[in-house]
């Protein structure tokens, strides 16, 4: 708890303050959105009367949180060793959802797994190839061709 | 009783005839595969299937699709004890302490108790549809919109006693998970809300791409940076099976979610997710300890697991008895049977007698191979454990994605899965508790609808919650569980801010 | 996995033998815009069948379920005009450029990107009543409707779904108010009226045969042009003296647009076919579905008066809720 006990003295924003504000940051997007729905009356709710009463209460949460996180852990006292490494991957199955319908599940599937464990794990390049290769080939098997889901194709057919 | 043991006879000379047999197997191994799938589940399974059955015959459609989709049940607990992803979208609260007892070596008790559970809960939802399915069923239809505004409130009371964090956080996520069910197609007005343009949108965000994000794909992001130090887990027989401390805990969670399930099960809508959180909050509420669940409680397993599969067996219910869909799963079995010239109706038990009781029966067998099917496969399943961290967690993303996008051929759930994930992660590192977001997306359209659609029947009357027995007797219940959850704020006022859960960390 | 390398294999070479020869050279893609189990899903797969037999090449149902249609529409509207995509839709495809238009939505597609092939059937609604509703026939219910205007409640499968347009037709002819109760679909308004939650509603034919037989629901009219063969006994609207109250569920076969003639003469022939083929007939009989086989010129014609009576009625309405 040291580093807690540094941070209170530096002062800065908390953990708590931080997601709560954020949340009603959140609230107060999606309540001008909503402004385009109408709201009707308490006796026949239009489409944008539930989705008010869920900002004000979705705020007044955040509002709270923010107010009473003053004793949670500092925002900079957090430790985000994996977050490069997660954004990493979330970025590469982005890729790879973009790719999915433009060449194919087999070969997005075969990149993106070379990928994982060639350049993200080091694996030896034959245990990789045959991951991916095996795992791609075998799941559109299974699923492409045994439940007749149309997995996307390749322009070349494949 | 004479007669429904003749019924029965005749049944199991059908079921038991080999043909038979082999589809029911057939269709609970798929069915258990499929489950396991992180996003397909069992509406993705019989959906699949259905095509495939048209040329088979009636009894012979059904009796596989009702494999798949119980077996489905089953196999989606697998997946959320050993990797913390939903197979499907009712094993949410399943990967809550059925991930924690992996984390603590105890994979194994966890599958098997989810295994017995699950058969448990199966055959005595069967026995409940054999012998009360004709008087349920009334009961069944005598839930409209104000008794279902009424059963979803009752839900959402629940929401208390769910999580051991925060109670601010919880609401907080409750009310995020709700504002996203509120994206899509209003069904009372036609407008489409927060659709940012996106077509598929309109049907708003499927629970599934988002309990896969929250739970998967978020705790791989999380373990991301511990790759390198996480051990390969060596499972030794001897801790495969539940001790029996473990089983003496799990009776009373899988009696209780077994009889709640099947309740639950038999009211039209498409609730029957619910059913394993309420049973969650229930068991939790119950608990001497409920500080445990969380961190790897049994009854967190046994009971939401008992509950999902008896909701299964009581969707029959109204199913066979009134022949009326009361959930998608359902409505695409009674296609299974409407394409061979059976139009479905209250007289269906009557008309076809061999159809209804050949699939009793087949159930009290698929619940039995299923069963089997699956003690033993717990000590194959562990062996997944085995498998470096660095081989696995690639292939199971890439399951994720091949799964979310196999339900219905759309990069957008795709995509949801990937923002979840996202979300899910950042949320967690802040310590928050994800499942209130998937009990809130769930229950958000439905209550919004069947509240508005109550308001429409009695033209803005809020009275009409008041006319009907049931919505008030459910409503009156629910307040009494949210008064209760209320009592140590009010009483105990020194520690309260305990209770809200700020002060603790 | 060497079978499928050879199967891609072949694949390509057959691509590259025949890319020259006659439609159609590979597998055809029906695109159902519902899940499985529907009418459209139910339709398109005999056909399907049907096609493969006559065409020699796979014809395969691929869902593509969402926003009440308007994904699976959009997807074969933008699809490549090749005749390999093609699409078995049901009247809501002219009801949700319609609807789009009405909230300020970018529209998903319209109507004129797609190039009929053949209506392949068409099943009236039937307007039935919860059995204590007192009354007997239409004209006992349009009597009590007009005693207590906005008191009697109707189910639908959704705001300008197939069940709800149907109901508009007959208030709007008759000047009646009911109340509207919307569903998720046309199950949940099926069991919106057998537990008496509402008083009536537009069912289809096959949906709720099975409940008026065992007496749970009490037909009163037709939405047909004649009497429909499994109800005898039920008039239709026309018979009872209201004109243009006409009403089907139909599903239709499209194709893109700007798919060559040669490719569209090859599916409107099968799809002439299709309708004669024996299993065909079965199946649809099996499910209660009324065959009505229409060409492209006829099924165009047919569809356009449609699409622009129900985009009228989806105005009106749209202007009555704003008003409130």
């Amino acid at each position: 708890m040291n580093e807690t006990d540094r941070g209170q003295t530096r002062g800065g924003l908390r953990s708590d303050q931080f997601s709560g504000l954020m949340l009603l940051a959140l609230a107060l997007y999606v309540g001008w959105e909503n402004r385009a729905y109408p709201l009707g009356s308490l006796q026949e709710p239009g489409p944008g009367y539930m989705p008010l009463l869920l900002v004000i209460f979705l705020g007044a949460m955040g509002l709270l949180i923010a107010l009473w996180g003053i004793k949670s852990a500092p925002l900079a006292s957090m430790k985000w060793t994996e977050a490069t490494r997660a954004v990493v991957i979330l970025v590469a199955c982005a890729v790879a959802t973009f790719a999915l319908e433009r060449i194919g599940y087999r070969i997005t599937m075969i990149a993106l797994l070379i990928f994982f464990l060639g350049a993200l794990e080091r694996k030896r390049p034959l245990p990789v190839a045959l991951v991916s290769v095996g795992f791609s080939f075998a799941s559109f098997y299974v699923i492409g061709d045994l439940l007749h889901v149309p997995l996307p194709r390749s322009p070349w057919g494949f | 009783m004479a007669e429904t043991f003749q019924n029965l006879l005749l049944g199991f000379s059908v079921a038991l005839q080999p043909s038979i047999l082999v589809y029911a197997f057939v269709g609970c191994l798929i069915g258990t595969l499929v489950g396991m799938m992180p996003g397909l589940g069992p509406l993705a399974g019989i959906s699949l299937l259905l095509p495939a059955t048209f040329g088979l015959n009636p009894i012979i459609a059904i009796v596989l699709l009702a494999g798949v989709y119980y077996g489905a049940m089953y196999g989606g607990s697998t997946t959320s004890i050993l990797l913390r992803i939903p197979g499907e979208a009712a094993s949410v609260m399943t990967c809550v302490d059925g991930y924690a007892m992996t984390q603590r070596g105890r994979a194994g008790p966890a599958l098997a108790i989810a295994a017995i559970g699950s058969f448990v809960a199966g055959t005595l939802g069967v026995i409940g549809l054999m012998l009360l399915a004709p008087t349920l069923a009334e009961f069944a239809l005598r839930f409209g919109p104000p008794e279902y505004t009424a059963l979803l409130l009752m839900g959402l009371f629940i929401l208390a006693y769910m999580s051991g964090g925060s109670m601010l956080k919880t609401l907080a996520m409750a009310a995020l998970g709700l504002m996203l069910g509120m994206i899509g197609i209003d069904v009372m007005s036609g407008y489409t809300r927060f659709s940012l343009g996106i077509v598929e949108l309109g049907d708003g965000v499927g629970i599934v791409p988002v309990a896969v994000g929250l739970f998967g794909v978020s705790e791989i992001l999380l373990a991301a940076g511990a790759t390198a130090a996480l051990p390969v887990q060596r499972p030794k027989l001897r801790e495969l099976i539940p001790s029996r401390e473990e089983f003496r805990l799990s009776a009373g969670p899988i009696a209780r979610g077994s009889l709640l399930g099947f309740m639950i099960g038999i009211i039209p809508g498409s609730a029957h997710i619910i059913s394993s959180f309420v049973s969650y909050g229930i068991e939790r509420r119950l608990s001497k300890h409920p500080e445990r669940f969380g961190q790897g409680a049994i009854e967190g397993v046994a009971g939401p697991e008992s509950a999902n599969n008896a909701a299964a067996t009581g969707a029959f219910v109204p199913m066979m008895a009134l022949g009326i869909p009361t959930s998608p799963v359902t409505a695409v079995m009674i296609a299974a049977i409407m394409v061979h010239g059976i139009l479905p109706g209250p007289m269906l038990i009557q008309q076809q007698p061999e159809l209804f009781w050949g699939f009793v029966a087949s159930m009290y067998v698929g619940n039995v191979v299923l069963l089997i099917l699956n003690l033993p496969m717990v000590g194959l399943f562990v062996n997944l454990l085995r498998i470096p961290y660095a081989y696995l967690y690639p292939c199971i993303l890439c399951f994720c994605i091949l799964g979310t996008y196999s339900v219905s051929n759309s990069l957008v759930d795709v995509w949801i899965l990937l923002v979840m994930g996202g979300l899910g992660y950042v949320l967690r590192k802040l310590g928050y508790d994800l499942a209130p977001v998937a009990l809130g997306l769930v229950l958000a359209p439905m209550l919004e609808l069947s509240l508005r659609q109550s308001l429409a029947m009695s033209a803005g009357d809020y009275g009409i919650f008041l006319d009907r027995p049931i919505a008030t007797t459910m409503l009156a219940l629910g307040v009494v569980l949210f008064l209760f959850a209320l009592k140590p704020l009010v009483f105990k006022g020194k520690d309260w801010r305990d209770q809200v859960g700020l002060e603790k960390q | 996995m060497i079978r499928s390398i050879l199967a891609a294999g072949v694949l390509l070479a057959s691509t590259g033998a025949f890319a020259q020869g006659a439609f159609p050279a590979r597998p055809i893609t029906m695109i159902v815009a519902f899940p499985p189990g529907g009418v459209a899903d139910i339709t398109a797969r005999p056909t399907a069948a049907a096609m493969e037999k006559i065409l020699k090449q796979p014809v395969s149902v691929t869902n593509r379920p969402g926003a009440a249609g308007a994904v699976g529409n959009a997807a074969v509207a933008n699809a490549k005009p090749d005749g390999y995509t093609i699409l078995m839709a049901l009247s809501s495809i002219s009801v949700i450029p319609a609807a789009d238009e009405l909230f300020n939505r970018r529209p998903a597609y319209a109507l004129d990107q797609f190039a009929p092939i053949a209506l392949i059937s068409a099943d009236p609604t039937i307007l039935v009543s919860h059995p204590s509703l007192p009354v007997k026939t239409l004209k006992d219910l349009v009597a009590l409707a007009r005693a207590r205007p906005g008191e009697l409640s109707y189910s639908s499968s959704g705001v300008y779904g197939a069940l709800h347009m149907p109901m508009e037709i007959f208030m709007h002819a008759t000047k009646l108010k009911m109340r509207h109760v919307p569903t998720t679909g046309g199950g949940p308004a099926i069991n919106a009226i057998l537990g008496g939650h509402v008083a009536l509603t537009a069912g289809g034919p096959a949906a709720i045969s099975g409940h008026v037989k065992a007496g749970k629901m009490r037909p009163l009219a037709s939405w047909g042009a004649t009497r429909h063969a499994s109800y005898p006994n039920v008039p239709t609207f026309m018979e009872m003296g209201y004109k243009n109250v006409e009403y089907y569920i139909w599903a239709g076969m499209f194709a893109p647009k700007a798919t060559p003639d040669a490719v569209m003469k090859v599916l409107r022939d099968t799809a002439r076919k299709t309708v004669a083929d024996p299993d065909f007939r079965k199946a649809m009989a099996a499910v209660d579905s009324l065959v009505q086989y229409k060409d492209a010129p006829e099924f165009q014609q047919y569809w356009m008066a449609d699409a622009k009576r129900l985009a009228g009625l989806v105005r009106i309405v749209g202007k009555v809720e704003a008003k409130k």
